[in-house]
């Protein structure tokens, strides 16, 4: 029998991020431009899958995605425990650096969604210079707390149902039901109290204030893309952004909080052109 | 307005499943009205209509009755298109003891979502 390969390889690698090693498994495809995605709290690199395998995107870019320490199929520390586990910007900022380190990529493209649409306002803060071009998808300053994250990990609930659940709201009533199940699944397969120490970053660690100021496009283009069903980053929030960074932002209609996973094929009809603006 | 959750069971067998050792009972409010259900073994087995003089339930979901309307469309404008989205824009209260609804988060919310339209139709 024939099966339909996909043109994906995987690979394990050690990383020493903050004087600690850390197993990362990572996924890549294509060739040219280093095209770096981060994926969402909670989730994994798989939300990415489409991307992997779109031909037109494959001609010019390597996209590599990795699991971050504690998600899908990277490792959790030596000496790990249940309930340790809270990223910190710090901590989130240099298990990027060290996987771009680590694999020498030489002025990347770095596109993340979520706590990476976050933090990629971090790095154009910190490391303009070290970048082609920053990509922030569902991308805002800051978050103030409008649930009750403490249900997102508690032993008398399923941490997968409920974080499924979580997840399954913040995508479009549009986006097509098997893509939507599948963004879901990958929540319920998540380490219990994994999404709630990333939400550590996104709702209180990880806010930007005034220090957005600092972005200097002329030293690092930046593009923001966010989905109008997203009410966790919300289209205002990115425009409120966008303005003060001094650019356009994209909001892309159909799509919610996971664009990349929960409706490709809408989300490349927004990502193609910014690609091709990059190369 | 949330009567007819009562109606259809076997339509949505599937959704009892993921709730199969639930049983609670639950206000939904539209302020103007309120609607008590009991769920047993994940399954609707009674709506009342209020209005109540001593209702008994676990939990309570409120919210304008134009805001319900909103969330029961076919296909939802963002922001009115799940009840997390509804509390973030705070159109939405959640009170009680959470933990039957939070314990079954997305059994709530497609068992809410099963009143919309299965046809798209004029919205306004």
């Amino acid at each position: 029998m024939k099966i339909e390969k996909e043109p994906i390889s995987g690979q394990y690698g050690k990383f020493k991020i903050d004087g600690i090693d850390y197993r990362i498994y990572w996924e890549e495809a294509g060739q040219g431009i280093p095209l770096v995605c981060l994926h969402t709290a909670g989730s994994d690199g798989r939300q990415y899958r489409a991307l992997l395998n779109d031909k037109k995107i494959l001609e010019k870019f390597r996209v590599i995605v990795f699991d971050m320490p504690w998600h899908g199929k990277s490792s959790p520390p030596e000496n790990a425990k249940v309930g340790n586990y809270k990223l910190s910007t710090d901590f989130y900022i240099s298990q990027i650096m060290s996987f771009i380190n680590g694999l020498e990529l030489v002025k990347p493209v770095i596109m993340g969604c979520s706590i990476g649409g976050r933090i990629i306002l971090h790095l154009a803060i910190n490391f303009p210079d070290k970048f082609r071009a920053l990509i922030g998808l569902q991308s805002a300053g800051h978050l103030d707390p409008y649930y009750d994250i403490s249900w997102l990990h508690r032993q008398d609930v399923h941490g997968g149902e409920v974080c499924g659940g979580i997840a399954y709201g913040l995508m479009a009533p549009t986006s097509p039901e098997s893509d939507k199940f599948e963004t879901m699944w990958h929540y319920m397969q998540g380490g219990p109290g994994i999404f709630k120490g990333d939400l550590f970053f996104y709702k209180f660690d990880g806010n930007i204030g005034n220090e957005i100021k600092k972005i200097d496009i002329s030293k690092c283009p930046i593009y923001l893309l966010t989905g109008e069903y997203d009410y966790s980053a919300t289209p205002e929030e990115t425009k409120s952004l966008a303005d003060t960074i001094g650019i356009e932002m994209i909001k892309m209609k159909n799509v919610g909080h996971f664009p990349m996973s929960e409706n490709p094929k809408e989300f490349l009809k927004y990502l193609h052109p910014v690609l091709n603006k990059i190369s | 307005m949330f009567k007819s959750l009562i109606d259809d069971n076997e339509k949505r067998s599937q959704l009892s499943i993921m709730a199969q050792y639930l049983n609670t009972s639950f206000m939904i409010s539209t302020k103007e009205n309120e609607y008590l259900v009991n769920i047993e073994k994940g399954v609707v087995k009674n709506v009342e209509e209020g209005p109540f003089v001593m209702p008994s339930y676990v939990f309570k979901l409120t919210a304008p009755k134009n805001e319900w309307i909103k969330f029961l469309q076919h296909t939802p404008e963002p922001g009115s298109h799940d009840i997390i989205a509804m509390l973030r824009r705070k159109v939405l209260k959640f009170e009680g003891d959470l933990h039957p609804l939070m314990s079954h988060l997305l059994y709530f919310k497609l068992l809410l979502a099963s009143l919309r339209p299965v046809e798209s139709k004029n919205e306004n």
